[in-house]
């Protein structure tokens, strides 16, 4: 591999519309960066390179849209919360996760972390990654 | 996540001069409506060398941080266009920006300056209009700022290319390290809801004796006017509505407009510069910074635990020896996460010193002093600065009737802005 100038960002939404969530790995600690970016923070590696997510991730807090932190576009979401999240290849985030309401944050918080999956979500011209809360919680 | 030694300073550097305007709202009154940048700059700036005992020809150097100058002065190097109201023509500065985090690298900034040989005495300072903007083509009217253009800025802070798109880095500021704090102690939603009251309170209580606070009104008088006998009935009433998670209403920064200067010096010069003053000068003994941009899990906790850990590890100073604690508050939560990340309230207990009112500043672990910023008030650059001008004050006993009881040697001040830079420092007064 070598340093290259290269889209990442653009890539890594071109690959959403693709049905596709990346990641890049580090060649030299295995450590995934997500959202992608150039070098490892891990060990330090200059290069990192593309890699799918597998989309499986633990959620480990929850906080719940206020008045102070909501935005009229993000009521299409659904019932929704954000917290941070740990995916199954050890980058941890900060996301929303859709499922979760006032009333079930209780119960939820009991079964903490919970398990939940990565989603490709549409917004105002372009795709983005949120998180579902695991159909077992569900009902 | 990363972490860096930082290694001492190579020569020892001293404040030896405070200054701070008023926070205000300045076009809401007409002796204030008008003033401009250079006027509040200038002002503490020549504060600060009127009480340091020196004039501008004696400072080599001066720093110039605004929050957002292109937003709130319409200038892209607003450094350049004030040195002229303080006697500093044709010396050299630079502006710097880390948004609410600013006034906390300006003294970072002088010391490092200092302490690398180039120059000996060097002078930094905030100004902010938080709460108006610039008309265009006026040469000194300002307008209210809409809480929506206000909103339309702060989304600036964050990065657009993940940030903004995953919808969540940005929305967690406001609740993100309450629940944190709720749930790794084990907090009950009351429990946390009555602390962040009870911060709110003590921030308000101490704003109240501090005439260049910008909200002086304590928490018992609006309870008692709105009709309520006790006050944390009214702090959990719809008179201090929720509007996050957790957070409620009183414990939001007062945006407002302001600025504050320091000036540092060379420890072994403070003698040639300050001639006859009779107070003591105050070492900076370390700083610490960190920075987690906001799609990093618990982002204030993280960076803050860093700075900490370094600012303690290049000084030596244990918790234990902080007499005062300072702490960028414009989300009150901060108050209580940075005091015990800091050591300086123990594990796991701060929210009950908090709630038996130990932090106010005439109980024993005295907090912000001043009033933090939902109550001194947020002029966003200068509040840092704002913050060391009453360290500063409290640590030669000028305080008056708000002097905390025991006078403070030795002082913690923890900055927080920009999301997320964490500025971290310790200073002592010198022998």
């Amino acid at each position: 591999m070598a340093i290259k100038l290269e889209k990442v960002v653009q890539g890594f939404y071109d690959f959403l519309e693709e049905g596709k969530i990346m990641g890049r790995r580090c060649p030299k600690c295995g450590a995934v960066e997500f959202p992608p970016v150039y070098a490892c923070n891990s060990c330090g590696s200059l290069e990192t390179e593309w890699c799918e997510i597998s989309g499986k991730a633990k959620m480990h807090s929850i906080v719940m849209p206020a008045a102070l932190s909501s935005k009229p576009e993000y009521r299409e979401l659904g019932k929704y919360a954000y917290g941070e999240v740990e995916l199954a290849e050890g980058a941890r985030c900060n996301a929303v996760v859709r499922g979760i309401s006032r009333k079930s944050r209780k119960e939820l918080l009991e079964r903490m972390p919970l398990d939940v999956h990565a989603a490709i979500y549409q917004r105002d011209g372009y795709k983005t990654v949120v998180f579902d809360l695991d159909e077992k919680y569900l009902g | 996540m990363n972490q860096t030694k930082v290694n001492q300073y190579a020569r020892s550097v001293s404040i030896i001069g405070v200054g701070c305007t008023p926070f205000m709202y300045t076009v809401d009154n007409q002796e204030t409506d008008g003033l401009t940048e250079g006027e509040l700059f200038g002002y503490a700036a020549l504060k600060a060398m009127e009480d340091a005992g020196v004039n501008p020809q004696d400072i080599d150097f001066y720093f110039h941080g605004e929050a957002s100058p292109l937003n709130g002065s319409n200038y892209l190097t607003p450094n350049i266009q004030i040195a002229n109201w303080f006697g500093m023509k044709g010396k050299a500065s630079i502006h710097h920006s880390e948004a609410c985090c600013t006034g906390y690298y300006a003294i970072e900034q002088a010391v490092n300056a200092v302490a690398s040989g180039k120059y000996n005495c060097v002078l930094s300072g905030c100004v902010e209009f938080g709460d108006s903007v610039a008309v265009p083509n006026h040469p000194y009217k300002r307008e209210k700022m809409t809480m929506e253009k206000f909103l339309q800025t702060t989304a600036w802070l964050y990065d657009r290319n993940y940030t903004r798109s995953f919808m969540a880095g940005q929305e967690l500021i406001y609740d993100d390290a309450a629940e944190w704090y709720k749930r790794t102690r084990g907090l009950t939603d009351e429990q946390m809801d009555d602390t962040l009251n009870m911060m709110s309170i003590a921030n308000r209580k101490n704003a109240s004796m501090d005439e260049i606070a910008i909200e002086r009104r304590t928490y018992e008088e609006l309870a008692r006017e709105a009709g309520f006998d006790n006050v944390m009935d009214y702090m959990r009433s719809p008179y201090n509505p929720k509007n996050g998670d957790f957070l409620r209403m009183s414990g939001i920064e007062l945006k407002c407009d302001g600025a504050a200067a320091v000036i540092v010096c060379a420890t072994d010069m403070v003698e040639t510069y300050m001639g006859n003053k009779s107070h003591k000068a105050i070492e900076v003994l370390g700083c610490g910074c960190a920075a987690c941009e906001a799609t990093t899990p618990h982002f204030e906790v993280t960076a803050t635990e860093e700075a900490v850990r370094q600012v303690y590890e290049v000084t030596g100073v244990k918790p234990e020896e902080l007499d005062i604690f300072y702490a960028n508050d414009f989300i009150i939560t901060s108050h209580l996460v940075s005091a015990e990340i800091a050591g300086y309230l123990p594990y796991g207990e701060g929210w009950k010193y908090i709630c038996e009112g130990r932090t106010a500043y005439d109980g024993d672990k005295p907090i912000n002093t001043n009033g933090g910023r939902t109550s001194f008030g947020h002029a966003h650059a200068a509040s840092g600065l704002a913050d060391l001008y009453e360290a500063v004050k409290q640590m030669r006993g000028e305080c008056g009737e708000r002097q905390v009881k025991k006078l403070p040697r030795t002082a913690m001040l923890r900055g927080y802005g920009g999301a997320q830079n964490i500025c971290t420092y310790i200073i002592r007064t010198a022998d």
